[in-house]
């Protein structure tokens, strides 16, 4: 299979470009990005060609592109990437607004491509073994779930509002909004936000809580801050606690990992579990083999974005937001 | 010499009553419970007798100085008002009422009869939460941006099972994150809004659990995340401040300096969990201890009857938004 990658502004591109190039039967074509400068180092480290505009690479034999461009970019790259008739895997957020996204759903759609959203969280080893337990009716009805997403502040594009299409809660609302809906099977009703930005003098939010109710009754907040200090011995976190009629069930999906105490690294933890990407990747790249949309599809991507951009909406005007 | 008439002989009353038998200058002289099976057992334990009623107790020991009201939330009112009325000193138990007329009327009932009123937030006594305070003040993690506090455990057997009728009780938020609450308005002052969400009401809800996530956002800008649990198996306390410069955070479950696990688990009683506590003298104590020389001394106590009314205008304004769907504005309650 013959893969495409549209910008590296994202470094996610970087981590799948790694597990790509230990696939058998794949091949990464090229590397499309704007900015030379950003791009070469890795396109000389995988030793592949770099090419300047989308455009070109998109004139290459390709069966699949993944775009991990800017979010405000990523409707513009899709959309692309669809009418030269290539399966798309996108980065989430799926974009920066809902017309965006419903338009690269629809224009995949005619163009008779898929469309994935890049929520790697749903292959981390302990959340997919949480969906069984939930499938499986350890823990009954879900009646409410606390959730975490936390996070260093990024550097780059990822604070500045024109290109990310906005901070925290933008970045961190989605992947937690897709593991529930996914776990529960349900869809977010209502939305509520306080969110700030008190951990820097980025002129974006860089923290808050989101509080959702879902169609099923069930409710749910995230913490979606980038809260976490450099003394802090990792750089983020996926937690949920789900509470349910039969019982609890914690998921951790960064609880694979060893406890080091090193004069040389600091105070740090080491992280042994599976490589998510890797089953992010092989879902999107197995199932679009056998014609058939990848797990986690466009519409998962604009669902949460919809929470997210519904998040925004209730803190500027102080009430809930009621989707559906 | 301070002398202590404790009402109730349930659980925290217990923990009261063995609290002041490890203090000095200070003298449990009787307990007042109308259910003997309890009141007997404690009264011979302390070595101090039980009597039915309030007045039966003021009219036959010699000294009483300081009423302590250990009853179901419910009851709190009407111990208050009779012993500020006999002119004794009130320690309260939190929360202070259940609705803020009541707390009202028992702050201006005790300032009318010139008594003192204390409400028994233990938090702000416990050794790890004054540590958080310390590094607060400090500023060692900087500017404050997000707190996350939970408590969380079974819903405890109480008398004639009092915690698990939410007009007894007030729920769990009410019962439980009410000590979160009061906590953060220590650290953090005053609250600007609230929104939450609870099991509270809830048709499918038929295994009496009962679960609250509060969003508090302070007038200084703080944001905190409180989770109460009565849906959990084991009492768990954590607590995770995020500063622009460093975190703090404890987790009771991990932080363990004493663990007790018998093969057997034969659970003892059920009632309200009381974490076991490795200090000397234990929280509720040192509590005790410090109502009792702001008494002596008219400092003023580290918590006010008004904390312990603000703490309960928090909750009414997390269970109002609960009600209503909607973020609740303090001072713009209904
Ligand atoms: N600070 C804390 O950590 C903490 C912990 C638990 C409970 N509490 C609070 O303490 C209070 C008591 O809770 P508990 O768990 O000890 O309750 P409990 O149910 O264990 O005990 C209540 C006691 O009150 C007695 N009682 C009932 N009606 C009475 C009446 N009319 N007059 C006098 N006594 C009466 C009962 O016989 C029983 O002994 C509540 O307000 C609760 O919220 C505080």
């Amino acid at each position: 299979m013959k893969i495409g990658i549209i910008s590296v502004a994202h470094m996610h591109a970087v981590g799948y470009m790694y597990v790509l190039q230990g696939m058998p039967n794949v091949d990464i074509v090229g590397i499309a990005d704007e900015d030379r400068s950003r791009a070469e180092p890795w396109a000389k480290q995988f030793n592949l060609p770099l090419y300047s505009s989308y455009q070109e690479l998109l004139e290459q034999e390709l069966d699949a592109v993944i775009v991990t461009s800017e979010n405000a970019k990523h409707h513009e790259h899709v959309i692309a990437a669809a009418r030269a008739g290539k399966h798309v895997l996108c980065e989430k957020p799926l974009s920066t607004n809902l017309e965006d996204a419903q338009e690269m759903i629809d224009v995949c759609e005619r163009s008779g491509v898929y469309l994935g959203t890049a929520f790697p969280v749903r292959f981390s080893t302990p959340v997919a073994a949480a969906k069984k337990a939930i499938e499986s009716g350890q823990i009954g009805e879900i009646l409410a779930i606390k959730g975490t997403n936390h996070g260093f502040i990024p550097e780059g594009w990822f604070t500045d509002p024109a290109l990310s299409g906005g901070g925290a809660v933008m970045d961190h609302t989605v992947h937690l909004a897709d593991l529930m809906r996914w776990f529960m099977e349900t869809e977010v009703k209502k939305v509520y936000a306080e969110y700030d930005s008190r951990f820097s003098d980025n002129p974006i939010d860089d923290c808050g809580i989101v509080t959702l109710e879902f169609e099923n009754g069930a409710f749910a907040t995230i913490d979606c801050s980038w809260s976490r200090t450099k003394a802090y011995p990792t750089w983020g976190d996926v937690t949920m606690e789900i509470i349910g009629t039969e019982g609890i069930l914690h998921v951790d999906a960064f609880g694979q990992k060893i406890n080091v105490y090193s004069d040389k690294v600091g105070v740090k933890w080491d992280p042994w579990g599976d490589n998510m990407d890797e089953g992010l990747l092989r879902n999107f790249l197995d199932h679009i083999g056998q014609g058939k949309p990848p797990l986690v599809t466009g519409v998962d991507g604009l669902r949460a974005t919809e929470a997210a951009l519904a998040a925004y909406r209730s803190f500027e005007e102080k009430r809930t937001v009621v989707l559906r | 010499m301070q002398h202590i008439l404790l009402i109730g002989a349930g659980s925290m009353a217990t923990v009261h009553a063995f609290s002041y038998l490890s203090l000095s200058k200070i003298k449990l002289v009787g307990i007042v419970d109308p259910n003997s099976e309890k009141a007997e057992p404690l009264a011979q334990m302390t070595g101090v007798p039980a009597f039915v009623t309030l007045e039966e107790a003021l009219d036959k020991l010699e000294q009483v100085d300081i009423v302590d009201v250990c009853v179901p939330t419910f009851l709190h009112k009407e111990y208050v008002l009779k012993a500020a009325l006999h002119g004794k000193h009130v320690i309260c138990e939190k929360p202070l009422a259940g609705n803020l007329a009541d707390a009202q009327e028992m702050i201006d009932f005790c300032n009318y009869r010139k008594v003192k009123l204390f409400v028994a937030h233990v938090v702000r006594f416990f050794p790890e939460y004054e540590k958080v305070k310390a590094h607060l003040d400090s500023g060692s993690i900087g500017q404050v941006g997000v707190v996350r506090m939970s408590r969380v455990g079974k819903m405890p057997a109480g008398h004639q099972d009092w915690y698990s009728n939410p007009d007894l009780s007030g729920g769990v938020v009410m019962d439980l994150s009410i000590h979160d609450i009061d906590f953060l308005r220590w650290c953090f002052g005053d609250v600007e809004r609230v929104y939450a969400k609870g099991l509270r009401g809830r048709e499918w809800n038929t295994k009496q659990l009962d679960y609250g996530l509060v969003t508090l956002r302070f007038r200084n800008g703080v944001i905190a995340h409180v989770e109460g649990s009565w849906a959990h198996e084991e009492f768990v306390t954590t607590f995770e401040f995020a500063g622009s410069e460093g975190i703090v955070d404890y987790d009771s479950s991990k932080d363990k300096p004493l663990d007790l696990k018998r093969r057997e688990s034969s659970e003892a009683g059920g009632g309200v969990f009381v974490p076991l506590s490795t200090v000397e003298p234990n929280p509720y104590a040192r509590e005790l201890q410090h109502f009792i020389e702001c008494i002596e001394t008219g400092a003023d106590p580290r918590v006010t009857a008004e904390d312990g009314f603000k703490a309960v205008e928090v909750v009414l304004a997390a269970l109002q938004s609960m009600d209503s769907g909607q973020p609740v504005t303090l001072g713009e309650r209904e």
